[in-house]
């Protein structure tokens, strides 16, 4: 395949370092935090200062301890969220797109039934459901996660096997005799790896926004501290109302930076996938040191002459064709 | 390469191809050493390499070669067409516009030197393009009828609507088209009706110049056969000049003047079309043409040409035709043969073979004579 | 027919036909029976190239994939080595290993994320090479193409190949497998012209040195003459011309072939004007009669009744056309092949 390399683009860069550097918080941040998120021995609602970088809650605990330390259930429950609705939408787009007829009919059937449901009520009512013991375990949130949010990958990969699907290379395995499924998942599958990238990035995204909300609405255990549940305590104790920013601003920032970090990485998704996006191979300084112009302009061919010779030719030419 | 660069153009300043050719007739466009790259600097990759031709008023000029040959990215390259990383690197080319108003006379354009404003003055209304694959070219969503108004209004703001329709109904059926096709989406044509929408459209504005990049190849022989029909009734007609760009040398041979054989960027031969075809120079052209079976006589085995185009990145050294000709001598690898006259005929060739002093005797095959003894002309 | 020296048919369709439904354009949901494939009957031989030559639409891409049954027939009967085929059932894996299809595009034909190797280990596995002798027979059937050598071909990518290459790992592919009947839909077409040639004369070769029987499809027929034992020409589905040799080439019957063959660019004998007859697509197919006679210039009154049989012309020289119906020769049919055993040759 392609030789991996690292991405040009100061976007894809930046995104890639805003997404490492949540990953590590995840891995990291129950250890680096100061003090344990349930510790209410400090003073009340203190502002942010060197001893409580974000401040402390109405309960007297550390807003930066709880902020590190609700990373880790925030990121894991995307990212189990993500794959599990990533592998579905896989095998649902794939197979329907591939056999077509009456399996495409009843696999579309359930992810439009899916995309037009709701998510968030469908994923209350779900979750109302589940046992308040379970409501702590980030596998079985993340499951319930993946359940509302397959369907939107499922159609894209659904149309991209479609069009793979009539490519010669799938006719010339069912030649030689290959079975379908094998087809499907050795042929067909790897293609489609760059939408694949693509659609879990957005899984991941929106499970977080889905965890988030959960939480703050108080669906998911208060025991565990995620970014959402931060929030709720936040909104339980009238925060926003009386002034107390530092309470609800950490937890929010870092759901907006991650998915801004994931919404970056996908630009260098598009950019792997798409040749006509990367970049010439000049900078827009050596560019203009050439002469040259500095985008890329429709119906006007540039010119480059760098030996003199030729110009005299030039002039040459004129002489003798007038 | 700078060294090298230099002395080939002292080269073809000795035997510069235009000093012959004096008393010939107006060209509509004239190449001199024209160059276009891929890529600027270290990774720039040569892909037209000093191409030097011209195109006489109502002649067909017949470029042939392989993909990867420079065939196209030459056309594309002097029409300003092609897009980055793309850059023309050198030469020029002079294109004679005839008289764009009443009052002015022809004027005389360096296309390599031209804006964007004299540029979209002088395509569509004095050169135009045919493409390959019109499927492609055509606009799903746009009926015909409206591309041709928009042509119209585009260039010709001064015709009334029913002038524009009138005058769209009359190019169509000069294609062989009926009326009622103005109403049709292009998807509702096959690809002959399509080509030909294209065709007429290319001529809507009466061009001196039209370029077809392989109009033919993705159609069928008898749908061919009708379209280079009508294509020599309407040069008839209106005594346009045309680049024909094909791989299919049996096609050029029967439909152009003159003829370039292209390969790796290069100009390898030049010659009138009849001769071309009976008395071959270059080991390459020669090649070509035994690489297609015959309709008449004995069967016997083609052998065509061993091996595959070359990587224009990594060019073998001297001749790029050399690992593959079945006459290379040791010069070939040294050194680049330059496109050099060869008789009076207007006939050149870039091959040590029949380079004077040289020792190797040329291959029989290659020196055979034309039998100019047959009726002489070169048209059909 | 004489079948003196007429080798041992492997693969003979009788009667095969495959039919479309298909909506016609500016006729809003209308639709209308398109016969790609209509009665075809011919006969494959072990050592010996059959060409089928049509335009597009002629249906001849069609006849490869129902002779590789990719596609169903409709109607109509398979013989491989004599023995009726269940033409509508699936096909088998033991078909699938006798039967092989060359594609056209050789660029598409090759997954982009597989090695060469991939290509040829596959269909090796399928059907049922041991594991530990599946790099040898690779190896093996990349030499058998002339890619060499072998090992510089197996780890590359099909974007690092060219053109020509990468159509002698797909015939290279489809050679895994032992077949004894390898079609080809125009393996050429999409090819530059100096490397077309070469695998020409590969496929020649492997005719004559293995005895596959090759059914070359394209619409090339310069082509056709040049490699095949024998010609057919389609039109709309149908065989409109058939014969050995190079006959149908140099003495055409048929006025479709006259046309075809007029149409070919012949540095020899430029053609001054050919009659404009339109092209081949649904609205100038016949669906009565003669599905050439909208185009013919010697169309009489009988064409556009009835749809003439196929007359012989020559020796072993058949034209489907009604100029022909008071030639001394009878109108010819294949015999229905019998099983292997009962004594009878399959040829009348």
């Amino acid at each position: 395949m392609r030789a991996l390399r690292l991405p040009h683009s100061p976007k894809v860069l930046l995104g890639l370092g805003i997404t490492v550097f949540f990953l590590l918080l995840t891995i990291v941040g129950p250890y680096l935090a100061p003090d344990s998120p349930n510790n209410t021995s400090f003073a009340p609602n203190l502002t942010p200062s060197w001893h409580h970088l974000f401040g402390t809650t109405s309960l007297g605990q550390d807003i930066f301890s709880q902020t590190l330390v609700g990373a880790r259930a925030t990121v894991v429950v995307a990212l189990v969220a993500g794959l599990v609705a990533a592998l579905l939408s896989t095998v649902v787009g794939v197979a329907a797109g591939y056999l077509g007829g009456a399996a495409d009919d009843g696999l579309s059937l359930l992810s439009n039934v899916f995309l037009a449901i709701p998510g968030l009520p469908l994923l209350i009512v779900i979750d109302s459901y589940l046992p308040v013991n379970s409501r702590s375990n980030a596998l079985v949130i993340g499951l319930v996660i993946s359940v509302t949010g397959w369907a939107w990958g499922a159609r894209v990969l659904r149309a991209q096997t479609m069009s793979l699907r009539n490519r010669d290379f799938v006719e010339a395995a069912r030649i030689i005799g290959e079975r379908r499924w094998r087809i499907m998942f050795s042929e067909v599958a790897p293609n489609l790896l760059p939408i694949l990238a693509s659609s879990l990035l957005f899984t991941v995204l929106y499970s977080i926004g889905a965890y988030v909300t959960l939480a703050y609405i108080g669906l998911t255990s208060t025991s565990v501290w995620n970014w959402g549940t931060m929030l709720f305590w936040a909104q339980a104790n009238n925060a926003p109302l009386s002034g107390e920013w530092y309470w609800f601003v950490p937890p929010g920032v870092c759901i907006a930076l991650v998915g801004t970090g994931l919404a970056l990485l996908n630009f260098g998704i598009d950019e792997f996938i798409n040749p006509r996006l990367r970049e010439s191979g000049l900078t827009a300084r050596q560019r203009r040191q050439r002469g040259l112009p500095r985008r890329v302009r429709l119906g006007l061919t540039p010119v480059l002459r760098d030996a003199p010779v030729r110009r005299a030719r030039v002039m040459d030419a004129s002489k003798v064709s007038s | 390469m700078s060294t090298d660069a230099v002395e080939q153009v002292v080269a073809d300043e000795a035997t510069s191809p235009e000093s012959i050719a004096t008393a010939a007739p107006t060209p509509v466009l004239q190449l001199q050493d024209f160059c276009v790259d891929y890529g600027v600097g270290a990774r720039a990759v040569r892909a037209v390499d000093r191409v030097n031709l011209r195109v006489d008023r109502s002649k067909v000029l017949g470029v042939a070669g392989e993909s990867g040959s420079g065939k196209s990215t030459l056309v594309y390259g002097f029409t300003r067409l092609l897009r980055a990383p793309a850059v023309i690197s050198g030469g020029s080319a002079l294109f004679t516009a005839g008289p764009s108003r009443e009052d002015s006379g022809e004027e005389l354009i360096d296309l390599v030197g031209a804006d964007e404003a004299t540029l979209r003055r002088l395509r569509w209304t004095q050169i135009s393009v045919v493409l390959q694959s019109a499927l492609n070219a055509l606009n799903p969503v746009v009926r015909v009828g409206t591309l041709f108004d928009a042509v119209y209004r585009a260039h010709r703001s001064d015709m009334s609507r029913a002038e524009r329709r009138a005058r769209s109904v009359e190019l169509l059926s000069l294609v062989g088209l009926n009326e009622d096709r103005l109403q049709r989406f292009p998807h509702e044509l096959s690809g002959g009706q399509r080509q030909r929408i294209m065709i007429a459209l290319a001529l809507a504005l009466d061009p001196s110049l039209v370029i077809m990049d392989e109009p033919t190849t993705a159609l069928d022989v008898v749908t061919q056969r009708e379209i280079l029909n009508k294509l020599a009734e309407l040069r008839a007609r209106f005594g346009f000049a045309m680049i024909f760009i094909t791989h299919d040398l049996s096609l050029l041979v029967e439909l152009a003047d003159e003829i370039v054989v292209m390969y790796a960027g290069r100009l390898v031969e030049r010659a009138r079309a009849r001769d071309l075809y009976e008395s071959p120079r270059h080991p390459y052209t020669l090649g070509l043409l035994n690489s297609f079976p015959p309709m008449h006589g004995a069967r016997h085995e083609l052998t065509g040409i061993p091996g595959s185009p070359p990587d224009l990145s990594q060019l073998p050294s001297g001749c790029a035709f050399q690992p593959r000709c079945p006459y290379a001598m040791d010069r070939c690898a040294r050194e680049q043969p330059p496109l050099a006259p060869l008789d009076e005929a207007g006939r050149y060739v870039a091959c040590w073979l029949h380079v004077a002093g040289e020792h190797a005797t040329v291959p029989v095959e290659l020196r055979r004579a034309a039998p100019s003894s047959r009726d002489g002309g070169s048209g059909a | 027919m004489s079948d003196a020296d007429v080798p041992v048919s492997v693969l003979q369709s009788r009667h095969l036909t495959r039919h479309f439904r298909v909506r016609v354009a500016g006729q809003g949901w209308r639709r209308r029976v398109v016969h790609a494939v209509d009665d075809v009957s011919l006969d494959l031989r072990a050592g010996e190239v059959t060409a089928v030559v049509g335009e597009s639409g002629s249906g001849k891409s069609v006849l490869a994939r129902v002779l590789a049954r990719i596609i169903a027939p409709t109607s109509g009967e398979l013989y491989l080595h004599g023995e009726p085929v269940a033409a509508t059932s699936r096909r088998t894996l033991a078909y699938a290993s006798d039967v092989q299809l060359v594609l056209q595009d050789p660029f598409g034909s090759m997954n982009p994320v597989h090695q060469i190797r991939h290509n040829l280990e596959r269909p090796l596995m399928i059907h049922g090479a041991a594991r530990q002798e599946v790099r040898a027979l690779s190896e093996a059937a990349l030499r058998r193409v002339s890619l060499e050598p072998p090992e510089r071909f197996l780890d590359r990518y099909p974007h690092e190949l060219s053109g020509g290459q990468l159509q002698r790992v797909s015939i290279a592919r489809a050679l895994c497998v032992r077949p004894k009947v390898l079609l080809a839909d125009e393996p050429i077409s999409m090819l530059d012209v100096s490397v077309r040639l070469g695998v020409l004369n590969l496929l020649r070769g492997l005719c004559d040195d293995e005895h596959l029987a090759i059914l070359y499809i394209t619409h090339d027929i310069a082509s056709a003459r040049y490699l095949a034992e024998e010609i057919i020409v389609m039109y709309a589905g149908q065989v409109v011309e058939q014969s050995r040799g190079t006959a149908l080439v140099d003495d055409p019957t048929h006025p479709y072939t006259q046309l075809l063959i007029a149409s070919v660019p012949d540095p020899v004998n430029p053609v001054a004007a050919a009659p404009d007859t339109g092209e081949q697509n649904l609205s100038t197919i016949a669906t009565q009669g003669c599905r050439f006679h909208p185009r013919c210039p010697r169309a009489m009154d009988i064409c556009r009744a009835q749809e003439p049989p196929a007359y012989l012309v020559g020796e072993a020289h058949t034209s489907k056309c009604w100029l022909y119906r008071d030639h001394p020769g009878a109108p010819v049919e294949l015999a229905i092949p019998r099983r292997r055993g009962e004594g009878v040759t399959t040829m009348t």
